[in-house]
């Protein structure tokens, strides 16, 4: 019924949205920001793939590294610039929220600027963009799929151990828990919160070179897709990046593969009430068990499930 | 012959609209403490009411196709073009439509601030921002994409009530609009000083206090929001109603959630004085970038139209971190002495 292309195009925007999740969480556990500059993360990352490619020539997949550090640093400046005076200040949640809100605006019309700036200094056509065209072949399928997979083991892999082998990742996980109780034992919080918004950021500009090899992309295809990154994180809990993960493959799968089958069933029209999904996903999963995936004790449910299993 | 300049009328009719928004946004977020990131839901609805509705009942009236074929684009603008002719020459009917959308508006506003109101019931802060975000992007997507209510991603014509007023009518519609908008002010004025808006702030300040008086917490909130709703809505009927057409794109987040916010925060969140304030600065700014970026287009490699957003979100962050409480602090407001008090029953 569907066709496996476009399960493996579901796949990879998948992985790119659980990218994306783990970010926002990443930032939200940390600094209790929601970051709602996160949409032009994203898009930059999605930027800096497409410019590069097309400058310097040579498959995408180099340039996820670049895209990684450039957007990383960008939530560096964020940060340093903007949320580390506010919370110093003990800004409230919404106050936080809002000023992100501001820097998104500012960085979106900065990207407007450059894909003027690339249109009429480099003639490129940076209004619509396809890099579907640089992606190689795994039988048959795109290797996208592949590459995204790989990258978000690797990210979660790398995560983990990062956050529980070492010394940092526990003083992390300790300012998580009690800001105050760790910079009595000599944690600096303003170090941990500028690591998670150095990560934060990488991830969405990551996240984003990832989409822009699987999906057409303008200036503002980080605002059109950032409903879904907030449902997948709220789906995933937001208090953790596993979760967070969990939820971003979810949301992208249902939303993707979800609008497929009700355009076969019902006639394309549907297809143009995509967001839809991630926003029903995010209200039932809010109104019904607002803990989310990674509120669910998993060990709880395995005994349960091997007591069962066993007494059966 | 022109009396005043377009471009003050311009102002001032950006600066009605913006300031019953913004007013409306003020009263949740200033007084009430919600995080309303979702202004534009209840904008559109206005904007949708104005669109659909009007236009619809004298097409019943006077039997023309009144339908989902009202909304298509061939039919629209013939249908929408007859009744204008037909209320040019009945200034009675044009007023009490006029009257009667704006009313509805409202009406409908208030149900779709009480359905909001639901899920934040149960919400806390950036759990309850991000979902009116959610649903005011999902209904303007719905009704950009969905032909049969305002025509889709090619709008309708709405109908004209300045229409009779001839040669006057922007003068008169602009005029129109900022006497709404400075009632409004009065009203959310009055509003916000009553018994109501003082408990307003103190659950803001404090839920517990609230509680421990015996308020209904969850009440308070559900009755703001539909208030709020339903001064938005008049705000995006109202604008919908003076630019005489209507398409759903108009109604972003970017413009009629954080905008309205950036004037809130500049002018002084939770006083109203200083959100009239903010709303007629940030609209002249506005407005000043508009009719001189065409001077810088020559030496920047880029259109400057974007220079606008740069603007706004600059002001957001420079305003929460150098001045949060705005140009025009919220003032505490001193009760009057137990003696006073006591001379006035004496007397």
């Amino acid at each position: 019924m569907i066709p496996p292309i476009a399960v493996a195009k579901a796949v990879a925007y998948a992985d790119s949205l659980a990218l994306m999740a783990a970010g926002i969480t990443l930032i939200y556990m940390c600094t209790k920001t929601f970051n709602f500059a996160h949409a032009s993360f994203v898009t930059w990352g999605f930027y800096i793939a497409f410019t590069l490619t097309s400058l310097y020539g040579g498959s995408p997949y180099y340039y996820l590294p670049v895209a990684f550090i450039f957007v990383g640093l960008l939530g560096v400046a964020v940060y340093v610039l903007v949320i580390g005076p506010l919370m110093r200040r003990g800004a409230s949640p919404i106050t936080l929220m809002m000023s992100t809100l501001g820097v998104d605006l500012v960085l979106l019309s900065f990207i407007q600027m450059f894909t003027d700036y690339l249109t009429r200094v480099f003639k490129l056509y940076a209004r619509k963009i396809v890099l579907e065209v640089y992606d190689f072949d795994v039988f048959g399928l795109p290797g996208v799929t592949f590459i995204s997979l790989v990258v978000v083991v690797f990210i979660i892999s790398a995560l983990h151990i990062f956050l529980v082998r070492t010394k940092f990742g526990t003083a992390m996980r300790a300012t998580i828990e009690n800001p105050n109780l760790a910079s009595i034992l000599g944690i600096n919080p303003d170090v941990v919160y500028l690591t998670s918004w150095f990560l934060g950021g990488g991830l969405a500009g990551l996240a984003g070179a990832i989409a822009s090899i699987t999906i057409t992309g303008d200036p503002t295809v980080g605002s059109r897709i950032v409903v879904s990154m907030f449902a997948s994180s709220i789906v995933g809990g937001l208090y953790s990046i596993y979760g967070s993960v969990l939820g971003g493959l979810l949301i992208g799968l249902t939303e993707y593969l979800g609008i497929m089958v009700l355009a076969i069933q019902l006639g394309g029209w549907v297809a143009v009430y995509r967001p839809v999904i991630p926003l029903i996903a995010l209200a039932t999963t809010l109104l019904v068990y607002p803990k989310g995936l990674g509120g669910i004790n998993w060990s709880r449910i395995t005994v349960r499930f091997k007591s069962l299993v066993g007494g059966s | 012959m022109e009396l005043i300049p377009p471009v003050i009328l311009y102002i001032l009719v950006d600066f009605s609209v913006y300031l019953i928004v913004t007013l409306s946004l003020n009263l949740e977020v200033g007084y009430a403490g919600l995080p309303q990131f979702g202004r534009v839901l209840a904008v559109l609805t206005g904007a949708l009411v104005a669109g659909a509705i009007p236009g619809r009942l004298l097409a019943l009236m006077y039997g023309l196709p009144y339908g989902p074929e009202y909304a298509f684009y061939e039919y629209n603008y013939k249908v929408v073009d007859t009744l204008n002719t037909i209320l040019e020459k009945n200034p009675l009917l044009s007023i009490t439509i006029f009257i009667f959308t704006l009313v509805l508006a409202m009406v409908l506003g208030a149900v779709i601030g009480y359905l909001t109101s639901k899920p934040a019931i149960r919400l806390r802060e950036a759990y309850l921002g991000i979902t009116l975000l959610a649903m005011g992007d999902v209904l303007m997507l719905i009704t950009y994409y969905y032909t049969p209510i305002i025509g889709g991603t090619t709008g309708v014509s709405v109908v004209d009530p300045f229409r009779w007023t001839g040669g006057a009518r922007f003068y008169v519609a602009t005029f129109t609009l900022l006497g709404i908008a400075l009632l409004t002010f009065l009203l959310i004025e009055r509003l916000t000083k009553s018994p109501y808006g003082r408990v307003l702030r103190a659950m803001r300040d404090s839920e517990l206090v609230i509680t421990v008086y015996g308020r209904d917490i969850v009440k308070l909130r559900t009755y703001t929001l539909m208030v709020g709703a339903a001064i938005a809505s008049l705000g995006g009927a109202l604008y919908t109603f003076y630019t005489g057409s209507c398409i759903a794109s108009t109604y972003t987040r970017v413009t009629w959630t954080f905008w309205p916010w950036a004037f809130m925060m500049l002018g002084g969140t939770g006083n109203n004085l200083g959100v009239m304030f903010g709303v007629l600065v940030f609209v002249i700014v506005k407005t000043l970038i508009v009719m001189y970026r065409g001077l810088l287009a020559p030496y920047v490699p880029f259109d400057p139209v974007w220079l606008e957003y740069t603007f706004v979100g600059m002001a957001i962050v420079l305003i929460a971190i150098f001045r949060p409480q705005g140009l025009i602090p919220e003032k505490p407001i001193f009760t009057i002495p137990r003696k006073k008090i006591e001379e006035l029953i004496k007397a």
